[in-house]
């Protein structure tokens, strides 16, 4: 059956192994151009939700009245939260070598995950 | 001065997802379009108008669940299963529009369309030939087996990543696939090689 022999010899039990695998293989040497369809599939795209300009600026407001919000109802508040953090750290001094084994560990740790990202990606 | 390294699915993704960026999302369908529609025009059997409209539908899908695609498999993988979800939405509509009785005389004339096309091939039309006979072959199949067919073959998955095209277990993508070969086998018998004594 001449005719019918493929390009590829075939084993006699996967005969249709090899005639879908050819199949395939032609089919992804040939590229289906685009014509047009990028720029159908664009204009089917649902609207972009624009959101209106007057919303930064009246985030932006609210957060400011809140700001002030707070330091008005909260007086003194910063002043003390500060003040109970220098005596914190002035009940205990941190020696130079401590602060450089801290800084160390957080660099290492900042490092490797970085190169972890990285290499993922 | 070297050229800058091409940037990568997962970074036009991101840009889609995070900025809303539709010229990162036009640079990805430039890139699957023609994978996407090859493996539509292999599910409808040759189809080409229909292979194209489900293919639309498939990216704007895709654009509208960017969000939700936890690179877990290839982004072309993710592509081909809402491609098969299209298309098999769109035979089960059509399947149901259609009477069960018509579908079965397409496939039976399909049938036996087949040997009289394949005796009758010259030399020069025996690919484009051998192209009709495997789209006639594809036809008879249920929707399942066909799907398992094209996402193991055409698209060259693994039948893990078939099974999670499909959305079903391993075996029943190997079942499918068993299936299907042995009715495509039945189909094609006139292509099959003297030496294989293969019932088909």
């Amino acid at each position: 059956m001449s005719e019918r022999t493929l390009s590829v010899p075939q084993p006699a039990d996967d005969w249709l192994d090899r005639l879908l695998v050819d199949d395939a293989h032609e089919d992804a040497a040939s590229y289906i151009d685009d014509a047009g369809f990028v720029a159908r599939v664009m204009t089917a795209l649902p609207p972009a939700v624009a959101l209106p300009a007057w919303r930064k600026p009246a985030v932006a407001a609210l957060w400011a009245v809140a700001g002030v919000g707070l330091a008005v109802t909260l007086p003194g508040a910063a002043v003390d939260v500060a003040r109970e953090v220098f005596r914190l750290f002035a009940a205990k001094p941190v020696a130079l070598s401590e602060i450089a084994a801290v800084l160390g560990v957080l660099g290492l740790g900042t490092w490797t995950t970085a190169i972890v990202a990285w290499r993922r990606t | 001065m070297a050229t800058p390294p091409p940037v990568t699915d997962a970074q036009l993704i991101a840009r889609c997802v995070v900025g809303d960026d539709r010229h990162a999302f036009t640079e990805l369908v430039k890139r699957h379009q023609s994978t996407v529609r090859a493996c539509l025009r292999k599910l409808t059997a040759g189809d080409h108008a229909l292979a194209d409209d489900l293919a639309q539908e498939t990216f704007v899908q895709a654009w509208r669940n960017l969000k939700a695609f936890r690179q877990e498999a290839r982004f072309s993988t993710w592509l081909y299963r809402i491609a098969t979800n299209c298309w098999l939405m769109h035979a089960r509509k059509r399947k149901e529009e259609l009477l069960g009785d018509r579908e079965a005389e397409i496939a039976d004339e399909d049938a036996d369309a087949m040997p009289h096309l394949s005796e009758t091939a010259s030399d020069h039309a025996r690919s484009s030939t051998l192209k009709l006979d495997l789209e006639r072959a594809m036809r008879l199949l249920s929707e399942p087996e066909r799907a398992a067919i094209v996402q193991c073959y055409h698209n060259d998955l693994s039948h893990e990543e078939a099974a999670y095209v499909l959305g079903c277990p391993v075996g029943t993508v190997k079942t499918h696939v068993l299936r299907a070969k042995q009715k495509m086998k039945a189909a094609m018998a006139a292509w099959a090689p003297e030496a294989s004594g293969d019932p088909a």
